[in-house]
């Protein structure tokens, strides 16, 4: 049944990525040049519906926050290497799936590279748990739990401020 | 014209804000939340059990994110399939093996571009899993 949920829920988030053209190479290069924001749009109009929707399953109690832990070293470092790679793929791993969806075979390309990073991954786990995986861990911590704040403070900051970036996008026209 | 209207791409803010509905929902019913990459993981031990199944057993990272199908496996499985129907649907389906910006800068060679990608995606892959998604 899980199974059946995940397939569904991937169609779903496949043909809305398709049809607002995010899974392109031009649209994620575009926003790595600062040219084209189609894609931080997309993503943050979904992280705000989802982080108010999320908490609201939180207070009443039909849901768990699935929190990953800030890992510093982890988190930088991982990131920065994240980036090169992003760049030089121009697709993310969910996208490099929906990419080779309508068509696009160097997102294939990009796709068996990935396995071959993540079998990569895997060798390097144990000296990198000993190692870089133990720089700065603070554990499986929130902002508002950092901020010493109740979450229902700092949702709607998040929402004010994510809005009024888009806005500020829009009306540059990016 | 309406091949046109058709392929007319979907606003952005709307498509959005549906992904992070769709997500809600997800959370709700099955208490899963959206991710890819771990799935390259399990696929990646899968294969590697075709050929090493007692070393792939014997590895700690393989122990934590076990080689088999799971909920986000079929997930991102579901992602390239409706990205397929909706290609098709909206007549937005290309075969092409070079992004027009892509080749604009470094030129119109398949194999190259491929290379790129391959060694792009190795890269990212393992930045993603070094920052645990």
């Amino acid at each position: 049944m899980q199974l059946i949920f995940g397939l569904i829920t991937g169609i779903l988030f496949g043909i809305l990525l398709q049809r607002a053209e995010v899974i392109r190479y031009d649209r994620q290069l575009g926003a790595l040049l600062l040219k084209d924001m189609t894609i931080v749009k997309f993503m943050l109009s979904t992280i705000l519906v989802g982080m108010v929707g999320v908490y609201l399953l939180v207070d009443l109690d039909l849901a768990k926050l699935s929190i990953k832990p800030l890992i510093l070293g982890g988190n930088i470092l991982g990131g920065l290497i994240f980036g090169a790679g992003w760049a030089l793929l121009g697709y993310c791993p969910g996208t490099a799936a929906a990419a080779v969806g309508e068509g696009r075979l160097d997102a294939l390309a990009g796709l068996a590279g990935m396995l071959l990073g993540a079998a990569v991954f895997a060798e390097a786990y144990p000296a990198l748990k000993a190692t870089v995986l133990t720089w700065g861990d603070f554990g499986k911590v929130t902002l508002p739990q950092l901020m010493d704040r109740h979450h229902w403070v700092v949702i709607p900051w998040f929402v004010v401020l994510g809005v009024a970036l888009l806005r500020w996008l829009h009306k540059r026209g990016l | 014209m309406g091949e046109t209207v058709r392929g007319k791409p979907w606003n952005p803010y709307i498509a959005g804000a549906l992904a992070g509905l769709l997500l809600v929902l997800s959370v709700y019913a099955t208490g899963k939340y959206f991710g890819a990459s771990t799935t390259f993981v399990r696929a990646a031990g899968m294969i590697e059990q075709t050929v090493a199944a007692e070393r792939v057993a014997a590895m700690p990272y393989f122990m934590k994110e076990a080689p088999k199908i799971d909920w986000q496996w079929m997930f991102v499985a579901g992602i390239l399939l409706g990205s397929l129907a909706a290609a098709l649907g909206s007549g937005t389906f290309r075969l092409k093996a070079v992004p027009d910006l892509y080749a604009s800068r470094f030129g119109p060679s398949p194999g190259k571009r491929f290379g790129v990608a391959f060694l792009g995606g190795a890269v990212a892959m393992f930045g993603a899993r070094l920052a645990d998604g």
